[in-house]
């Protein structure tokens, strides 16, 4: 009966090999062990010994890459019929040597498909990573360690952010979304794209939209000078050397010097309620700050009393609580004056709506270098432009005038307030 | 109750296994009359002869084989490697050998064999004297590795170790030997792969092993002297790791320092790390901490010695470190 | 499961046992170099053509209890223990019902019922727990022996060096048997081993007992085996055995031996084979050759069915035996 000849696989890992030469034809007689043809594999170029005895009677793969497995000739008897299969060159061959080879017992085929099994058995098992079996994290609110970053500078609440990520985990695009959604109105819905955003007011804003309206009411009047702050910021600068841990700023400077122009201008440190003008024997100025819950005012009682350094350290604590919003009742109280720094917003100028019942308040703009006509020349000098809002109802004109006067001239020689 | 140094307790776990059973002996180089280089085994050759308690020539693959042979014979041979070091010689047989009978022959055979030797760094014995190889060793399925840090741990888990029917290999560290502690009058044989609480606290724990359990108890007493409560963790079996113990410890503090002598990089530490940072990840309020030596050789000078390994203060700082001071 | 032969001179019928036992393991390696070529087999396999007498006549002398390493060519030692062709073939082919069910292969060949302590693909990997078991047998005063098989190639390695000195030193009850085929893989010997024309003075070197074997005369490696044996057995000390073989064909199947020369194969394979020299011996009839041939070749053509028709292990199977 003929054997087919299939290329054999001679070393781990080969999956083909290609036939150099014949070393027999067609019609030769052929004993086993004979050297038949000639293969050149990754390593080695070999010749190949017959499997068996008989006349080769096929050459089914001349020459050319042939993968193992594949019939590439035909050993038998003299006369015998060729299979079919054996015909043609080894493309054409494909599908009957493939079930011929399967009959056999399936050459390197099979086993690929023992690996295919053990990979995905693997694959399917390994749900849950390398690090160990996760446990649930029941009660603890579940954020990854951005997210709680993001939400611990943006003073946001986890508890009240819904989580998108694995298991429930809050991440990091959870808290921005969150973040978007007005904090200061609980019962906002989220508005898709397009459609118009409902912000309820706030008790808090609803405080201040009342007071502003009851503000607008007075008849004010401004008054605006410019600041040489040249003195005033070496001051500021020797101070922060002097006290590291407090590090007064330009704004407790101010504090100071309001302060004490205030109290050798007692008309302005003053309320009008109703018809009457309450002037303060002390000066209790307020900082204008900018909370998460809104504009906040907290004060800094008896100013003209307070070294730089105490301005600073109350004034940050004062700014810690307005900003975490956990401002006291009596921070907020007793003001009889208030100064509005919108200068590191780069305003250069503006007008403060008024603080009621105070008569007065301050806006302070940005510092500047600004060209001013000096000694007939020009020079560059840090300017800062400071505008009081008045109740004229408490406040001349005049009264207001002499007050900013100090002012400025306190701001361009500090050692005057002293 | 008595007090025993740790290589007492090393000694005497040996002398009660090799009491207990005829199929318990050691070979090793040195260990017979002079009673190990470190002095473990001294008093042995007298009480158990010289056909139990073997000195060896120097071939650590001959002798790491040889309790190979023996133990897939059924003994319970204990085999003292000198030095940490000089594990490297034997490691074909420990790897290649030990580590894969059970499994290559699909379950017929086992290998109850001790490995036993000793590392560290401290009065300079040079860079190929004071090595901290548990990394290579945790990374070979099929073996178990033990280092306990008190003569309490060393004396139980040597005994359960020699009784583990699969290869075990088990580190001391030379500059525990003189520790002392009080232990029972009856050896209490200990089970491996559970970690043990030295310290309770709140705020931080630090898993840590061999001479690092030390540093980390000291670092935690003055932690608490800055307010912070320390929990120390040893984990006493490396290979299997009470990972249980470990993350619970880690999720009520919420923060976890990892020290060690050997190298911090790629040590046995990155895997504990990675194990918590895995299972604990969202009760991590801090990155977790890794303490070791340097990347560095061991020097000889005792100033860049004292530069590379670590001490308490590290443990310190990295405590410190997790709750942002 | 082989039995030891007791009487000094063997039978004809215990030497045509012998032909037979051979002539098993030669069928199976031919088949084996079949199925690798065909792609059953996975993995890397060496055959033992050549080195069926050095395998039959060791572990045919040894008794109940001896046990015995071998190494990445553990087919014939393995076989000649006793182990079936059905539990090898069952191995090769990576199945439950394989001796090492599944887990070990054509290298890590293990039957420890049989006392087959495993074949061992690091050479020379196994010898030092050759001195271990022949020292447990010392310390339990027990009369059994430890073999170890190795090649010529082994002798270079350090295991081999100090499981030789070790063992010496505490007369463990170990035979160490070279099968000293003059190769290591593509390597001749006198490429690799200073006295590679002489394997037994590296037993000098140690004060070894050593005595030398031609590897093709079964009979010679029978009677030589036993005589080693009787020594160990007894504590008087291991003894090194340079057993002078050919191996027929490759290192690896599908070994093209680019290296060796083609006469020296030929050669080989025309005046050294082992089957050609014991039937000569034996004047055996064409008819009863043939008989004994059928009946062994039946035995390995069953032995792949029975392989093809095994259980594959389940994938997770492969996180089982780690730890006991």
């Amino acid at each position: 009966m003929a054997t087919e000849i299939k290329l054999p696989r001679l070393g781990q890992g080969m999956e083909s090999g290609t036939i150099v030469k014949w070393l027999k034809s067609e019609g030769d007689q052929v004993e086993k062990g004979e050297p038949l043809y000639e293969l050149d594999t990754d390593k080695v170029t070999q010749e190949v010994e017959a499997d068996a005895s008989g006349v080769l009677l096929k050459i089914a793969v001349e020459e050319g890459e042939v993968a193992v497995g594949k019939t590439i000739a035909v050993i038998g008897e003299q006369g015998e019929e060729v299979a079919q299969s054996a015909d043609g060159d080894s493309g054409g061959d494909d599908a009957q040597v493939e079930e011929r080879v399967e009959e056999e017992g399936s050459p390197g085929a099979a086993r690929e498909a023992e690996r295919d099994e053990g990979r995905r058995a693997a694959a399917a098992e390994a749900s849950h990573g390398n690090g160990g079996a996760r446990q649930p994290t029941e009660g603890r609110v579940k954020a990854s360690p951005l997210a709680r970053r993001i939400a611990r500078e943006r003073g946001i609440d986890l508890a009240q952010v819904r989580g998108t990520g694995p298991d429930g985990r809050i991440v990091a695009e959870d808290v921005e979304r969150a973040e978007k959604e007005a904090p200061a109105a609980p019962t906002v819905a989220a508005a898709a794209a397009g459609e118009i955003e409902v912000r309820r007011l706030s008790s808090v804003r609803r405080t201040i939209a009342r007071r502003l309206t009851d503000a607008w009411q007075a008849p004010v009047f401004q008054l605006t000078v410019s600041v040489d702050m040249t003195q005033a910021l070496s001051v500021v600068e020797r101070l922060r050397t002097l006290h590291e841990q407090e590090r007064p700023t330009v704004t407790d400077l101010l504090t100071k010097v309001s302060a004490a122009a205030l109290i050798r201008h007692r008309d302005v440190n003053a309320h009008f309620v109703e018809d009457e003008i309450r002037v303060h024997p002390s000066a209790n100025v307020g900082i204008a700050v900018a909370a998460p819950q809104g504009l906040v005012v907290p004060v800094i009682r008896g100013a003209e009393r307070l070294a730089i350094a105490e301005i600073a350290r109350a004034r940050a604590e004062l700014v810690g609580r307005a900003r975490d919003n956990n401002l006291r009742r009596e921070d907020l109280e007793a003001g009889t004056f208030t100064i509005s720094n919108l200068g590191m917003f780069g305003i250069e100028q503006f007008i403060a709506v008024l603080n009621p019942p105070q008569v007065a308040i301050l806006a302070v703009g940005s510092t500047e270098e600004r060209v001013v006509v000096r000694d007939g020349g020009f020079v560059a000098v840090a300017t800062m432009t400071a505008t009081l809002t008045c109740d004229h109802r408490a406040v001349d004109g005049a009264t207001g005038a002499e007050f900013l006067q100090t002012l400025k001239t306190l701001l361009e020689q500090p050692a005057l307030a002293l | 109750m008595a007090e025993l140094s740790y290589r007492e307790a090393v000694r005497d776990a040996l002398a009660t296994a090799l009491r207990k059973d005829d199929d318990v002996f050691i070979m090793g180089e040195d260990i017979a009359e002079m009673g190990g280089s470190m002095g473990v085994t001294q008093g042995l050759l007298d009480e158990f002869g010289p056909a139990r308690i073997r000195n060896t020539p120097i071939s650590e693959m001959a002798i790491v084989g040889a309790g190979i042979g023996a133990a897939m014979q059924g003994m319970r041979p204990i085999v003292e490697i000198m030095y940490e070091d000089f594990l490297t010689l034997s490691l074909e047989q420990i790897v290649n050998q030990a580590a894969k009978h059970r499994y290559m022959s699909g379950g017929q055979l086992k290998v109850p064999l001790t490995v036993r030797t000793q590392g560290g760094a401290g009065w300079s014995p040079g860079a190929q004297h004071a090595q901290q190889l548990e990394a290579w060793l945790v990374h070979v399925p099929g073996l178990k590795v033990v280092f306990p840090s008190t003569p309490s741990d060393v004396r139980g888990l040597l005994y359960a170790s020699i009784y583990d029917d699969n290869p075990v290999v088990f580190f001391e560290h030379r500059t525990l030997y003189g520790l002392k502690e009080e232990v029972p009058d009856e050896l209490e044989r200990l089970e491996l792969g559970r970690a043990r609480v030295h310290r309770e606290g709140d705020d931080v724990t630090v898993i840590a092993t061999g001479r690092l359990v030390h540093e980390a108890m000291a670092a935690a007493r003055e932690a608490e002297s800055d307010g912070i409560s320390v929990e120390v963790v040893d984990p006493r079996t490396l290979q299997p790791l009470d990972e249980e113990t470990l993350v619970e410890s880690v999720k009520k503090t919420n923060r976890c320092v990892v020290a060690h002598e050997a190298i911090t990089r790629m040590g046995f530490g990155a895997e504990v790390a990675a194990v918590i940072q895995y299972q604990a990840f969202d009760w991590l309020d801090a990155p977790i901490e890794r303490v070791g030596a340097k990347f560095a050789p061991l020097p000889f000078a005792p100033v860049m010695e004292s530069f590379v390994v670590p001490h308490a203060e590290d443990v310190l700082a990295a405590v410190k470190r997790t709750v942002g001071k | 499961m082989a039995r030891a032969e007791h009487t000094a001179e063997l039978s004809r019928e215990q030497l045509i046992e012998f032909l037979r036992e051979m002539l098993l393991i030669r069928r199976f390696e031919e088949k084996v170099e079949e199925r690798f070529r065909a792609g059953d087999l996975p993995g890397f396999l060496h055959v033992a053509i050549g080195q069926e007498a050095v395998a039959v006549g060791v572990c045919r002398a040894l008794e109940d209890g001896d046990v015995f390493a071998s190494t990445h060519r553990a087919h014939g030692h393995t076989l000649a223990r006793g182990t079936p062709a059905n539990a090898v073939m069952a191995e090769l082919y990576g199945k439950v019902e394989g001796c090492s069910h599944g887990y070990g292969g054509s290298m890590h060949l293990y039957d420890v019922e049989r006392g087959n302590l495993g074949a061992n693909a690091v050479v020379g990997g196994g010898l030092p727990a050759i001195v271990g078991a022949g020292l447990a047998f010392t310390l339990r005063d027990e009369p059994r022996v430890a073999v170890a098989f190795f090649g010529d190639g082994a002798t270079n390695i350090g295991t081999f060096h100090e499981s030789l000195n070790l063992a010496q030193l505490w007369k463990t009850k170990s035979l160490f048997v070279c099968e000293n085929n003059r190769w290591a893989e593509s390597t001749p010997g006198w490429q690799h081993s200073p006295v590679w024309e002489d394997m037994s003075k590296r037993a000098l070197s140690y004060d070894m007992r050593a005595i030398k074997v031609d590897g093709q005369d079964v009979e010679e490696v029978h009677a030589k085996t036993r005589e080693a044996l009787e020594h160990v057995r007894s504590g008087e000390g291991p003894v090194f055995v340079d057993v002078e073989t050919y191996r027929l064909h490759g290192h690896y199947i599908g070994d093209p031996q680019v290296y060796r020369e083609k006469d020296d194969v030929k050669e080989a394979n025309e005046e050294h084979d082992p089957i050609t020299l014991l039937r000569g011996r034996l004047s055996i009839e064409n008819g009863e050759f043939d008989s004994i041939d059928g009946e062994v070749q039946q035995v390995v053509d069953q032995s792949v069915e029975f392989a093809k028709n095994g259980t594959d292990p389940a994938p997770e199977d492969a996180m089982k035996n780690i730890y006991g």
